[in-house]
């Protein structure tokens, strides 16, 4: 009775921080996105009318677009992060020497705690379009005001984020693989590569799943990467969300995309982890 | 001909190449930060600069604009790291002692803020005062940033507190302890490293954040890196630069502070199978 009563004790700051801080605002939200918008106020007006409008208008075009970026941009910095992450990872975890394997990790952990502006500021002054590699890359006949290469500079942008990330992540997994495995397969005659494809890579699945996992989640939330590398041109949902906000003063229609985009990530992390248990053979 | 040899020897030359590409792809852009920080030139010349100068440091220190969003962004981090410490390390001693049913559900709600962008929670929070709750914006400021820095705080206590064997607090309960006594001589320090680890984090991620504070700064109250950002883009200067590099060795510190309280190797964990 008395160890319950404690327990209770000790999460109610938590939450109280939670309810107050994160439920209600989020109810707030849903309940704003299903009002009525008149243009040129601030928000919703009190009691306006009940609309689904917010969600109809954003099958249009216009919008879908946002949402296509967002998720095809944030999908290829997934893949390409776990892609580099991994070989890293495995010679971090086990081929390493001690003291690059401490230099490697205090590196990593130090990237993963760059403040995004840094990392967005260097990337612009590396890669941008007057960065100081643009010389080279008009040499080679790159364009560098094109869509395409706007694509590619955001997406090195969440690479800058999700390869450290990433790393950690399957550095974790790697370590708790019996390497017994990989040796039985080699000294039975398979090649390194077969070894590792048919051994290390789906035991690790688990680990592979959730560094692209935390890699898109924090790939389609990303909202100064693609307001600076992107230059206006290429926005993300995030900051289509800040523009209902800041331009036009549309609450509600900011409320509505807040909500499909939860749902989006909602529906994402259960279909992932759904798709590891079923890939998990360990 | 491909034999086992041979494509041996491929694999070892791509995991090399893979390796030395993203060290570079990572670091490069940082390094050509530092340096072009102290550059002497007005403008942003060809790398590397032909001079070097500590003037834009002068110029970032006495920019009233970023320093004034760099004192509150300061003062707004210590009180939310303060706050989300105790909160979060109450809560996962509380977890902690949950049955094994509950502890995941209830870990998995608070560690929730996580996944959500930052943006919904800044929107979020902006509709929830405005609507309900008129503050100021520095209280407004720390409560959205408890709200992204918990998860953090409860999620490093939670694995500090791993390690520590109940046995422990009950051997002390049998000897004649009461609760209190025990918290405080036996849960409470072992427990410090983590609650430390999880502080380190939430100071980080508050001076980092710019999504959620963007909605609830306003002209007179505003954070380091809102006001940043906003610098950025209106004009590329220097200034910037010099700022970036303020934070890198912000960064470098709290690697530092991290790798005395909890050891950087621990953060990734051990090696079950490492000889």
């Amino acid at each position: 009775m008395r160890a319950v009563g404690s327990r209770i004790l000790l999460l109610l700051p938590v939450v109280a921080v939670f309810v107050l801080f994160l439920a209600l605002p989020m109810l707030t939200v849903l309940n704003e996105s299903f009002r009525t918008f008149e243009p040129g106020r601030i928000g919703s007006v009190a009691g306006a009318p009940l609309t689904t409008n917010n969600y109809t208008e954003l099958i249009h075009q216009a919008y879908f677009r946002y949402f296509a970026q967002t998720y095809l941009l944030a999908l290829c910095a997934s893949l390409l992060a776990i892609i580099f992450a991994f070989p890293i990872s495995y010679y971090i975890a086990r081929l390493a020497p001690p003291w690059m394997r401490k230099a490697s990790v205090s590196a990593i952990i130090g990237l993963m705690f760059l403040s995004a502006l840094v990392r967005v500021y260097s990337i612009q002054l590396t890669f941008g379009s007057a960065g100081i590699l643009s010389p080279i890359m008009s040499a080679v006949g790159v364009n560098t005001n094109g869509r395409t290469y706007i694509y590619v500079v955001i997406v090195a942008g969440l690479l800058h984020y999700a390869i450290p990330m990433s790393i950690l992540i399957l550095i974790g997994a790697i370590q708790n693989l019996n390497p017994r495995l990989t040796e039985a397969a080699q000294s039975l005659g398979a090649s390194a590569l077969t070894s590792h494809l048919t051994i290390t890579i789906p035991l690790c699945i688990r680990g592979l799943v959730s560094a692209f996992l935390v890699s898109m989640t924090l790939g389609i939330s990303a909202f100064v990467i693609p307001w600076i590398l992107g230059r206006g041109r290429v926005l993300f949902i995030s900051n289509l969300v800040y523009s209902r906000f800041s331009e036009v003063a549309n609450y509600p229609s900011g409320a509505a995309i807040s909500i499909v985009m939860m749902v989006l990530s909602i529906l994402l992390i259960y279909v992932m982890s759904r798709l590891a248990t079923s890939l998990d053979r360990t | 001909m491909i034999t086992k040899r041979n494509t041996d020897a491929l694999l070892a030359f791509f995991v090399a190449a893979v390796i030395a590409i993203t060290a570079v792809f990572l670091l490069f852009p940082v390094i050509v930060t530092a340096f072009i920080a102290f550059d002497a030139r007005e403008y942003i010349g060809p790398f590397p600069p032909t001079a070097l100068s500590p003037k834009w440091f002068g110029r970032l220190f006495h920019d009233p604009y970023l320093w004034s969003g760099f004192k509150t962004s300061v003062l707004l981090a210590i009180a939310a790291t303060i706050l989300a410490a105790a909160i979060g390390a109450l809560g996962a001693l509380g977890i902690s002692r949950m049955s094994p049913q509950w502890r995941d559900l209830v870990t998995t709600t608070f560690l929730s803020p996580l996944v959500l962008p930052g943006v919904i929670v800044g929107f979020a929070l902006l509709m929830f005062f405005s609507a309900f709750i008129p503050l100021p914006v520095l209280p407004k400021l720390i409560a959205g940033h408890l709200v992204i820095t918990i998860p953090y705080t409860i999620r490093m206590t939670l694995i500090g507190l791993t390690g520590i064997k109940e046995t422990l607090r009950e051997a002390a309960l049998n000897l004649g302890a009461n609760e209190r006594q025990a918290f405080f001589t036996i849960t409470l320090p072992l427990a410090k490293n983590g609650i430390a680890a999880g502080a380190i984090f939430a100071f980080a991620f508050s001076m980092d954040d710019v999504a959620t504070s963007l909605f609830l700064s306003d002209f007179n109250t505003y954070t380091f890196p809102v006001a940043l950002i906003s610098l950025m883009r209106s004009k590329f200067d220097l200034t910037i630069a010099a700022a970036a590099v303020v934070l890198m060795a912000l960064t470098v510190v709290l690697l530092f502070v991290l790798d005395r309280v909890l050891g950087l190797e621990r953060v990734i964990g051990q090696d079950l199978y490492r000889a």
